[in-house]
């Protein structure tokens, strides 16, 4: 089986916002890891997150809807996610999927933080 | 109403024994809290046993005509039930009662019994035997939910026909391949009226029960809007999607592709909810992707318009949909099979017929993928356009 972890989520805190870096692959098995992390972010009082996805290989529709119930939290408390530096397969994903609607995507990081 | 009294049988060929049980519990007795039988021998002690499928705890002589105290025991040993056995010998005698414990005997008493000791004896008996009881209700329990488990799935594969009557006008048969769980892939096909037919493949985010629930309502609640006010399948989606998202805290969601062949014309009208775009297999073997509606999944955004769509497909062209089981499949070194390698496969299958299509491509991603675990359901759905259906005007 696999040697190391397929997924891991770091976290930076910038002066606007809290960045996530999502490293590896989002799935049904491993999507707990990306939630527990927003979450810690919540309960911190952290409230406006932007997904750095550079380094993101995959993701499942178990790992979308990570994403749309981060999105919601975010706005329950007042704050937001964004999310950026998709790969062109994880943009088709969100294309796909309709996600590109519901979400807001920016391009870079910078331009992200640039939004806030 | 009081818990019925918990049953102890007591086996001795004297009367001392019995005597001393009914005098000593005699409150314990009134109050229903325990329940006394008694037997003379082994023999009648089984055949109380037999009767009396609520006892579980025994108390028995070792020296008895007929069948002795040691006999009882292998045969309690030997049969199916759980029963303790609490031996009474006579004291000193720890041969007898070695031979008793080595047989299974949960404790042993005595002669001449004391008092005491018999009470503490009896209640640490009745409470082994209720902690055994409390294990074996959790663990048919257990099983019980398994067998729902079980059910759920056949419940939700027998709504899932595998084909569409053949007739001279359309080929239509689908396939599904679960994984180990319940799955969230759907797929549906039935007449909405003489001349057409829909067409549906869906997968449901997450697995298990709740997605299979999700599927299930899902596909209610397009059956019910496709066949009663029908108009296009952009309409029914935007239906369906309001109806979906108006309880839904889970954010569960649903990616689907709702298509209507209208067999007198051959036009395909769809509408695509966030589905993986589906192939139409030309006759002359071109692959082209059924181009995308624009829309989102379905159960997420309340008032979404689903947008509409029409290709025209010719006799002999197949209508091929599938869910990302088959384009994510993946080997045992993490490679996917992916479009190109289905579109590919499919280019070869121009002409076949909807099952060897659907055959070819299952065979193909399975010796794709070899020894690797298969983690999604498979699906896929072909509608192969025959010829056009000629409207007799009345």
């Amino acid at each position: 089986m696999e040697e190391k972890a397929k997924l891991s989520v770091e976290a930076e805190q910038g002066d606007k916002a809290t960045i996530l870096i999502v490293n590896g692959r989002v799935d049904g098995s491993s999507v707990g890891i990306l939630e527990s992390a927003v979450q810690e972010q919540i309960n911190t009082g952290n409230k406006t997150l932007v997904f750095d996805f550079k380094d993101l290989s995959y993701i499942s529709s178990a790992g979308l809807r990570a994403l749309l119930i981060a999105a919601r939290l975010t706005q329950k408390e007042g704050g937001k996610a964004l999310f950026c530096a998709l790969a062109d397969h994880i943009a088709e994903i969100f294309e796909i999927s309709g996600f590109n609607e519901i979400l807001d995507i920016r391009a870079t990081r910078a331009e992200a933080l640039g939004s806030i | 109403m009081g818990k019925s009294p918990t049953q102890v049988l007591v086996v001795d060929d004297e009367e001392d024994l019995e005597l001393l049980v009914r005098q000593k519990f005699r409150r314990r007795i009134r109050d229903e809290d325990l329940k006394f039988l008694f037997a003379h021998n082994g023999k009648e002690a089984l055949e109380v046993l037999g009767e009396n499928p609520e006892v579980y705890l025994v108390l028995s002589d070792i020296n008895m005509p007929v069948m002795d105290g040691l006999t009882l025991l292998s045969q309690l040993a030997d049969s199916e039930k759980d029963i303790q056995a609490v031996i009474v010998s006579a004291y000193g005698d720890m041969k007898n009662i070695r031979t008793a414990m080595n047989r299974g005997a949960f404790d042993f008493l005595t002669k001449p019994i004391d008092f005491n000791d018999l009470e503490v004896t009896i209640e640490k008996g009745i409470k082994h035997v209720q902690a055994l009881q409390r294990t074996l209700e959790t663990r048919d329990r257990l099983v019980a939910v398994k067998q729902e488990l079980d059910m759920a799935r056949e419940v939700q594969m027998s709504f899932q026909p595998d084909a569409l009557p053949a007739n001279e006008h359309h080929d239509v048969k689908a396939v599904i391949i679960p994984a180990r769980e319940v799955g969230g892939d759907l797929y549906d096909f039935f007449y909405i009226d003489e001349s057409r037919i829909a067409l549906v493949i869906a997968d449901v985010s997450g697995k298990g029960v709740p997605a299979a629930l999700f599927t299930t309502v899902t596909r209610a609640l397009l059956r019910a809007t496709a066949s009663k006010d029908f108009s296009t399948p952009g309409e029914c989606l935007t239906m369906v999607n309001d109806l979906l998202c108006e309880n839904n805290p889970s954010c569960t969601f649903i990616t689907l592709f709702f298509a209507v062949l209208d067999l007198q014309t051959g036009e395909l009208s769809y509408s695509n909810a966030g589905h993986n775009p589906p192939r139409v297999l030309r006759a002359d073997s071109r692959v082209e992707v059924v181009p995308k509606t624009g829309n989102i999944v379905l159960g997420i955004q309340p008032t979404h318009t689903y947008h509409n769509n029409q290709i025209q497909l010719a006799p002999d062209d197949t209508l091929f949909l599938y869910t990302d089981g088959i384009t994510e499949a993946e080997d045992s070194k993490s490679v996917e099979f992916t479009e190109s390698r289905l579109d590919e496969r499919l280019a070869e299958l121009s002409g076949a017929s909807s099952e060897r299509v659907l055959t070819e491509v299952v065979d193909a991603v399975q010796e794709f993928v070899g020894d690797a675990v298969q983690s999604d359901d498979i699906t896929c759905l072909a509608a192969r356009f025959l010829a056009p259906l000629s409207v007799h005007p009345s």
